[in-house]
């Protein structure tokens, strides 16, 4: 667990705080985004765990432990970092630059090598082709894969992403973000996520840290909770116009509590229940008829409708 | 001969065969070939030894001098420019005066000591700012990563910022190299040794072989030293080579 206690920072050469009295927790396993317009201290946050920055009052524990009780190079050698601008060493192979931390931490080379191969799987770079190659050679997606690899080369329980996915096309994004998700269902570990997209923010974390100017905490909550009941209307021009469909992209049109369609399916357009309820809801739309019938890999077939997606907007009308 | 008004190039291939017919069909040969045999082993040899020698030592001297002075003021940029002028100032002195005004210096006297502090002293700048530019060139974001997962400062200095600097290090090194060497045949008017010794005689006694033969070879010496430190370079930077073939 990583616990931020009243933690502000103000630059040298300045007065104002660019992180301002910021008290949450990241809980063991989860991922935690922290997001906010340009310039609302996200980095310098992200960057006080692993004390890259030192904060100027307040403190940082991780598994209770403040995190100035062991030099910073021991501390960073513990936490996975991985960041937009990936930094691979331009001079190491993809293999040695997924070596740097287990090397550093002296594991033995047969050791290296067979976590060299089984990260290179992990994130869908086949070892034989990639191993030997210099960064120079990848494209930008397939370095991102090899930055993120690098950050769990010697598998830290703690992972700090300052935009990982942010220098990398939207289709390419969206892949790497459905992958990374993937991965995280494995290896559970807890991470700090800074983006400063809002859509992101709901697709990767299991709780969100929204900062407004000035780096002061506006809302810490579930992407759900977030969409439903913004605290203020930052958060809520924020989250956006769309947070009510925001939201509906959140579900699945198989999780529905949804009444059997018996014989009233007759032609209906038919809906995998692995939809998102945004998506169905927009098929219903493009089919001009307020209902569809949602069928899984079994033969049970659900009626869907306008109402029942209405159903579960009411809550976040407020 | 070409007329006025026609600068044709055959104007220019004339004379370069009338050089040419010169060195091979004049009453007194241009190049003495018999002298070059006979004297191979005893003159032309040894003054080329000592011109590698002077050369070699007067390189590794100023990078012993120009590698931490250039990391120092990578860091400490204030001290760029006061380093950056002294060593600019130095360049600018003409090599004959300083090899002239060393030698007044009480206690120095003639032979390799003032020239090789000469030459170490043209050499600072190039060294220096090359030096400076190639850690300038490292990524930030290389550095940032680096620091990120736990490298020391040290660690960062001698497994990232240099190696990656290295090409353009290496760059300074063959421009500073090239002209030791040129600059090194001056050192034979104070009896430093070296290639220039064959220079200044063939102009004493009037012969031309001489000239030739120690022009030729720190031209030579140039070019070989040249190319080598280039291989040396690939040889250690095999990323640039293959940087681009995504
Ligand atoms: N090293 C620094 N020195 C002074 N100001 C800084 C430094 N780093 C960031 N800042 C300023 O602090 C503010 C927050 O920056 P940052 O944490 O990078 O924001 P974000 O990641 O949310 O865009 C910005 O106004 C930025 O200009
Ligand atoms: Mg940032």
């Amino acid at each position: 667990m990583i616990e931020f206690k009243n933690v502000s920072k103000t630059y040298p050469g300045s007065t104002k705080p660019v992180v301002d009295g910021l008290s949450f927790e990241v809980l063991d396993g989860e991922i935690c985004v922290l997001v906010g317009p340009s310039g609302c201290g996200k980095t310098t946050s992200m960057r006080m765990i692993n004390r890259l920055i030192e904060p100027s009052s307040g403190q940082i524990l991780i598994d209770g432990e403040p995190n100035t009780a062991m030099s910073g190079t021991k501390l960073r050698r513990k936490i996975g970092y991985a960041i937009q601008q990936i930094g691979l060493f331009p001079h190491r192979t993809i293999a040695d630059n997924i070596a740097i931390v287990p090397q550093l931490l002296d594991w033995d080379k047969s050791r290296i090598k067979s976590r060299i191969e089984e990260l290179l799987e992990l994130v869908g770079l086949e070892p034989g082709q990639y191993r030997g190659r210099y960064p120079a050679e990848l494209s930008g997606g397939q370095q991102q894969r090899v930055g993120v690899a690098r950050a769990l080369a010697a598998d830290p329980p703690i992972m700090l992403m300052d935009e990982p996915f942010g220098a990398v096309d939207p289709i390419n994004r969206s892949r790497l973000q459905d992958e990374f998700l993937r991965i995280q269902q494995e290896i559970r570990k807890t991470i700090v996520f800074v983006t400063h997209d809002i859509d992101e923010a709901i697709k990767m974390g299991d709780r969100i840290a929204i900062l407004k100017e000035g780096g002061v905490l506006a809302q810490y909550d579930t992407p759900e909770e977030i969409l439903t009941n913004p605290a203020s209307n930052f958060v809520n021009d924020f989250v956006g116009k769309d947070r009510i469909l925001k939201r509906l992209s959140l579900l699945r049109v198989g999780d529905m509590d949804l009444d059997p369609a018996n014989g009233n399916g007759e032609g209906l357009p038919t809906l995998s229940d692995r939809l998102t309820v945004r998506d169905a809801l927009s098929e219903l739309m493009g089919a001009g008829v307020g209902r569809g019938v949602v069928q899984g890999d079994g033969d049970e077939r659900r009626l869907l409708t306008m109402e029942s997606i209405e159903a579960l907007t009411k809550g976040a009308r407020a | 001969m070409p007329s006025a008004g026609d600068p044709s190039q055959e104007g220019v291939v004339e004379g370069g065969l009338a050089l040419l017919q010169g060195l091979e069909l004049g009453e007194q040969p241009t190049v003495d070939w018999d002298w070059i045999s006979r004297n191979f082993g005893d003159e032309i040899l040894p003054a080329l030894i000592g011109h590698v020698y002077l050369s070699f030592i007067s390189v590794a001297i100023a990078l012993a001098i120009a590698l931490p002075v250039g990391i120092f003021v990578s860091r400490y940029r204030k001290a760029y420019p006061p380093v950056t002028f002294v060593t600019g100032l130095l360049f600018a002195i003409p090599s004959l005066a300083f090899f002239a005004l060393l030698v007044t210096i009480p206690g120095v006297g003639v032979g390799p000591f003032p020239v090789i502090v000469a030459l170490v002293a043209y050499s600072l700048l190039v060294l220096i700012r090359n030096v400076v530019a190639g850690i300038d060139s490292v990524p930030a974001e290389t550095i940032d990563a680096a620091r990120g997962m736990g490298l020391t400062k040290r660690q960062i200095l001698f497994g990232v910022e240099i190696p990656l600097a290295l090409p353009v290090i290496v760059a300074g090194i063959r421009i500073a190299t090239v002209t030791i060497i040129g600059i090194a045949t001056i050192g034979a008017y104070i009896a430093a040794g070296g290639l220039g010794v064959l220079i200044f005689q063939g102009i004493s006694q009037d012969f031309p072989t001489k000239i030739i033969v120690g022009a030729a070879l720190a031209t030579l010496l140039a070019i070989l030293a040249d190319v080598t430190l280039l291989r040396f370079q690939r040889l250690f930077s095999p990323w640039t080579r293959r940087a681009g073939r995504a």
